[in-house]
């Protein structure tokens, strides 16, 4: 199924007023797609997520499953939750715990008045696909979180909704069950083909399950792509710092035009930029600009050759594979991401900048 | 003396006294009944205990006094089952339907619970003369069930805002409509809180006097409160010990229903006294 949002809107009312929560969201999910909204608590993901499983109705603007309209206040427009057919697996579970696990899966088949035979095969291949066969007659107060976390999701699957809502279910996971059952839910979602919208504040989950994630800040939409996309050319400073597995090095730098060629000044050293970047950097900006700098891309070395920088390390810090440095340079402290030996302290070392890769943010965009 | 023992002392002391306060007139209410005087605690009475009153009371035909039990019970139950199945909607849509005025609404409710019955009764009795209902189960079950209403109300609202609201929203998306999600998921999950609440309602209604004297001129629908200040003595004398009596049999239903149920019903007060 497709699910598009066309310009949304919603917003609340509370004491202090009108409180918009989202606003202006256009999303097209494609069929059978994983779609992930991405972004930090508050920022309106799990309203959009409420939306389109109808629990909420937008104050503006249309959603429609496969171009159907399932909610337009301007026309008057509202399918109920019910008659949507969509599946949603909660961060909380939300299993009925006046049910036995049997009760649960088989509840949405029982309120569609599915024939009791059929009931019984469908609820045992859903819990078969999961994994929880054995545990039908279990409470799910008896049931550990793995276990309850994998009931919702049978719950969900058992009676092949159009479209699938998660919303953030593996926070309340421990890590190394959270990477199993993110890998388990991708092969899932796979295997249904059912159009799925993902939410999660994690950007690791989003990067590695997404086909595709919008990103979201303050009730909007900032930017939708595919996760190597939105890697890779971040448009705002938010999204490089959001995502990633440590945040962006943001610097300010001028960009500056001498005997046709553009050059990029930090701190004191002047680095040339390559003709592609530089038509790159052209459509953004000249003048002051804010420069996004990786710290997985950032090099050091002992000889710093040019585009080069110069700087005392501040900190080492070992993450076990991986050691975060920071670097004071004249432009400002840069943390540098490196599976090499780190410096010490006090340590004057060379930065080699991977200016090709480097992001070139419009200094408005940032905060 | 420990600090951790002066505590257990004096809570154990505390309790025995607050206990003694609040149950020394059921004692004595029970001595009375089982004496053959009601001046048992006289100096220099001849007392000897005796189940004679109990008999009467339950023996005596022209006292009705088993005929006010089923009418206290018949009562008060439809009275609880009434108020607990229109509060039950009434909660649900309280908590989770995105009403304006809400809490207004709830105010309003209690409020309209505070009028004294007394200021009521009058009316009742006119509009109960009106519809022919004077003695009938209706002209009490009705003012009992707008009665205790608010009360279950409010129980009933703590309650269902307890509960997870990914609850009722996991069973809309399982494809109920309000009045399902309310009957099959909020229901059962609330079960224990709604229990307790009824049975509140149950002894509310049970202890219940001003609307049952004034509402009821016979054996056909008079309530046990009502039934026990009416009794008379053969010669007019007030019949101390079969009153007692009375009162005494009158306790065993709702102890009943408590034991039963004693811990819901520990929570369910706890839960109606806070608004959470």
């Amino acid at each position: 199924m497709m699910l598009t949002f066309h310009d949304i809107g919603k917003t609340f009312l509370s004491e202090r007023g009108e409180v918009p929560a989202v606003q202006g969201v256009d999303l097209a999910v494609r069929e059978g797609e994983l779609f992930v909204l991405l972004g930090p608590s508050g920022c309106g993901k799990s309203t959009v997520l409420s939306l389109a499983a109808g629990l909420l109705k937008p104050s503006s603007g249309e959603i429609r499953f496969d171009g159907e309209l399932v909610a337009a206040p301007r026309k008057k427009v509202f399918v109920s939750p019910r008659e949507r057919n969509v599946a949603m697996v909660f961060q909380s579970y939300a299993l009925y715990p006046h049910l036995d696990v049997f009760g649960n899966i088989a509840f949405p088949l029982r309120v569609a008045k599915v024939k009791e035979e059929s009931i019984t095969a469908e609820v045992a291949r859903a819990a078969s696909m999961l994994g929880i066969g054995d545990l039908l007659r279990a409470r799910p107060g008896e049931l550990s979180g793995g276990q309850r976390q994998r009931v919702a999701i049978a719950r969900a699957i058992v009676r092949k909704p159009r479209l699938f809502l998660l919303d953030e279910p593996l926070s309340n996971l421990d890590a190394a069950l959270r990477a199993a059952t993110r890998a388990e839910l991708k092969r899932l979602q796979r295997e249904l083909a059912v159009t799925t919208l993902y939410v999660t504040h994690d950007q690791t989950e989003a990067m590695t399950l997404g086909d595709r994630v919008a990103l979201m800040r303050n009730g909007r939409v900032l930017q939708v792509g595919t996760p190597r996309e939105l890697y890779e050319t971040p448009r705002t400073p938010f999204a490089g710092s959001f995502i990633g597995p440590a945040p962006m090095n943001l610097l300010d730098a001028v960009v500056f035009e001498e005997k046709g060629r553009l050059y990029l000044r930090m701190g004191g050293e002047k680095i040339a930029l390559s003709p592609g970047k530089a038509d790159e950097v052209r459509r953004i900006a000249t003048g002051r600009v804010l420069l996004g700098l990786r710290p997985e891309h950032v090099r050091i070395s002992g000889d710093p050759g040019p585009p080069a920088l110069r700087g005392i390390v501040v900190s080492a810090e070992n993450l076990g594979r991986e050691r975060l440095v920071s670097v004071e340079t004249a432009g400002g402290i840069l943390t540098v991401l490196t599976d090499a030996e780190a410096p010490n302290a006090g340590d004057v070392v060379g930065l080699v900048i991977p200016i090709e890769t480097a992001s070139v943010f419009h200094p408005e965009d940032g905060e | 003396m420990s600090e951790e023992r002066r505590i257990r002392v004096l809570y154990t002391v505390g309790a025995a006294a607050m206990s003694a306060f609040c149950l020394l007139p059921v004692a004595y209410m029970v001595l009375v009944a089982a004496s053959s005087r009601p001046d048992v605690l006289s100096a220099g009475a001849e007392v000897r205990l005796t189940a004679g009153h109990f008999l009467e009371v339950l023996g005596t035909g022209s006292l009705h006094f088993p005929e006010y039990v089923v009418n206290s019970i018949v009562v008060s139950g439809l009275s609880a089952i009434l108020a607990v199945a229109l509060g039950a909607p009434a909660a649900y849509a309280v908590t989770r339907l995105e009403l304006p005025g809400r809490m207004s609404f709830l105010f309003l409710v209690l409020a309209v619970s505070m009028f004294p019955p007394v200021s009521l009764v009058s009316y009742l009795f006119r509009m109960m003369s009106a519809l022919g209902w004077i003695n009938t189960y209706a002209a009490l079950v009705l003012p009992y069930t707008a009665w205790v209403l608010p009360l279950s109300l409010w129980i009933l609202a703590s309650h269902f805002s307890r509960i997870p609201r990914d609850l009722d929203r996991a069973a809309l998306l399982d494809g109920c409509g309000r009045l399902a999600a309310l009957r099959k998921v909020m229901v059962p999950v609330a079960a224990p809180g709604i229990l307790s609440t009824a049975i509140l309602a149950f002894i509310f209604a049970f202890n219940e006097f001003l609307f049952a004297l004034i509402l009821t001129t016979g054996r056909n629908a008079r309530t046990i409160p009502v039934g026990i200040a009416l009794f008379e003595g053969l010669h007019g004398e007030i019949p101390w010990g079969m009153i007692m009596a009375a009162a005494t049999l009158a306790v065993v239903p709702v102890i009943l229903l408590v034991l039963a149920f004693q811990r819901g019903i520990v929570t369910g007060l706890t839960r109606g006294a806070v608004k959470e």
